[in-house]
């Protein structure tokens, strides 16, 4: 935490002051957070849809929501998801690591591997779209190494999609997680690492027992934002398959949004909203606790 | 100092730039192919072997989707909403950041609960109540209206508050010595201070707002569509023409290359002023 000289007592004017510096942070944040929040509250109670007469209907929602089969696979596939949350950690640590290095040419390599982030979740599915197609460039390179016999449909076929999104995902977020962890990187002195290799320690010995504790906040913050990032992940499943085949990648908020913008389904709509966000708040009720136990704080 | 065997050395430095071409590879590779499907006109990309490298060049799907779509109208549109995404998000973002990194206030920490709190909503629950909202307020087919919701986050937020915190009490006392009033010290001391934050956050706006697509959907008009949408409609509309769609998606995908080259110099320094453990 910073300095907490020279504020002592706040004054009235300062006080004053500080809620108008915020006033139109926070008025946007009640109207477009907030309100969502507080409006949809009553209506998970209610059958409120483009037809008929809105009426309350307790915890009928919550019963069908339970008993939907959509939506308990929907809830599946979002918990699935975050398996690819340590696969990402791992994966950019290494590339952190390695283009962690003075020489000739890694600007270039930086920007190269940032670049999937910066493009447009619908540029990335129309390329992997066509990729993953059962004509693709995909089966075409692992048929002629041997990985693959014939020709999978890597997004239409109900034991790959989800994967194959997943993958989508991965693929897309790696280079902005790798430049979180080179800052972290960077911020550890280099004479700690040397000193470590004078007394003769491994290279894996130097990432187990350097690297990793002191990149610790920075594994923190990052496996905060993907566990979010995979529960609540929509643009991807939205633009290249719309949680098919089936419900196969059927996630949360796909479901979310279809009972909503697709079926008008307002009320029920939002009590499986509101179903999701008690899931999401114990899960990082959770990692915070998890973290607390280590004793980082990142903020 | 350990001496360092000059052939050991030779091998390592060569396993790391293999390394490195690998992973470039396979994070270039997919744009890459999509540059080379777009300059091969005619080519179908689903004939089995695929073509992966370009045979021939050719600029004719580049000058035939730009006719068709009107692309400029497009950028034009994506340009606006990204400006004023962009601007109004660092100064909306800076300002809500800066008490709570320099005063102590009551209700502080409450703001701070409601900031985090914002994380955990799926954004797709709240899209039907910010449709009404947005139509409420009489913003529908605005670019206002595409841009007010997502105005303000947390992560921005807290990127400014951690850089205003890193700034000296001095130079907040030596404006207040002057006589100035606390907006002026934000405007003309402290905002000066922190242009590495400023830096990334109006890289992230920049990349959200360009690449937002689902939104604009909801809110605009066909005829007010930033790129991305336009892209989606164009991938909805000629999916066999596929390099018309590849020439689309390159237009739409180098400008937001060019901006990140640009302000990726200070990118390493904000992130890392963001984080402190």
């Amino acid at each position: 935490m910073g300095k907490k000289r020279a504020l002592g007592y706040s004054r009235y004017s300062e006080v004053q002051t500080a809620w108008l510096f915020m006033a139109p942070g926070l008025i946007l944040l009640v109207l477009f957070t907030f309100w969502p929040i507080i409006y949809s509250l009553p209506l998970a109670f209610t059958n409120y849809s483009v037809i008929g007469e809105t009426s309350f209907i307790g915890l009928d929602n919550f019963k069908r929501a339970f008993s939907d089969v959509d939506f308990i696979a929907s809830i599946k596939n979002s918990l699935l998801y975050m398996i690819i949350v340590p696969f990402i950690q791992i994966i950019s640590i290494l590339m952190a690591v390695l283009v962690n290095r003075k020489i000739a040419g890694i600007k270039f390599f930086r920007t190269a591997y940032y670049i999937p982030v910066v493009t447009s979740m619908v540029a990335v599915a129309i390329i992997w779209g066509w990729l993953m197609s059962s004509n693709g460039v995909l089966n075409y390179l692992l048929m002629s190494i041997g990985i693959i016999d014939e020709k999978v449909n890597w997004l239409s076929d109900k034991d790959t999609a989800l994967w194959s999104l997943m993958f989508i995902t991965l693929w897309k977020g790696l280079g902005y997680y790798m430049m979180i962890y080179l800052a972290g990187l960077q911020a550890i002195p280099q004479d700690c690492i040397e000193a470590a290799k004078i007394d003769g320690a491994s290279n894996f010995q130097v990432i187990r027992k350097i690297i990793v504790p002191l990149l610790k906040p920075y594994i923190f913050l990052c496996t905060l934002v993907s566990l979010m990032g995979a529960i609540r992940v929509f643009d991807e499943v939205f633009v290249l398959t719309s949680g098919g085949p089936g419900n196969a990648t059927l996630t949360s908020s796909v479901y979310i949004y279809q009972q909503g913008f697709e079926q008008f389904e307002f009320g029920y709509s939002s009590a499986l909203g509101l179903i999701v966000s008690v899931i999401i708040i114990f899960f990082s009720i959770f990692i915070f606790l998890f973290n607390k136990r280590g004793g980082v704080n990142p903020y | 100092m350990k001496k360092k065997n000059p052939f050991k050395n030779f091998v390592s430095k060569l396993i790391v730039y293999v390394l490195l071409i690998l992973f470039a590879l396979f994070m270039m590779g997919p744009f890459l192919w999509l540059l080379s499907v777009s300059l091969m006109p005619g080519e179908n990309i689903f004939a089995f072997p695929p073509a992966i490298f370009p045979t021939f060049i050719d600029f004719k799907n580049y000058l035939e989707v730009w006719e068709y779509m009107d692309f400029l109208k497009y950028i034009w549109n994506t340009v606006i909403i990204t400006f004023l995404g962009v601007t109004l998000s660092i100064l909306f973002s800076a300002l809500t950041a800066y008490p709570l990194a320099i005063f102590r206030f009551k209700g502080r920490n409450f703001i701070f609960l409601l900031l985090v709190s914002t994380m955990i909503i799926p954004a797709a629950a709240a899209l039907v109540v910010n449709y009404l909202t947005i139509n409420n307020l009489g913003l529908i087919n605005t670019f206002t209206g595409v841009v007010l919701p997502t105005l303000v986050s947390v992560f921005n937020v807290f990127l400014f508050r951690q850089a205003f915190m890193g700034i000296p009490g001095d130079i907040r006392d030596s404006g207040r010595m002057d006589g100035a009033s606390e907006f002026r010290i934000w405007v003309q001391l402290m905002m000066p201070m922190i242009k590495p934050a400023v830096a990334v956050v109006g890289l992230f706006e920049f990349m959200a707002n360009w690449n937002s697509f689902l939104w604009p959907i909801i809110v605009l008009d066909t005829e007010k569509y930033p790129l991305a949408s336009a892209l989606s409609f164009l991938n909805g509309q000629f999916s066999y023409n596929f390099g018309w769609i590849a020439a689309g998606t390159i237009i739409s995908v180098i400008p937001i290359i060019i901006v990140f080259l640009f302000t990726q110099k200070y990118y390493m320094e904000g992130i890392s002023g963001a984080i402190k453990g």
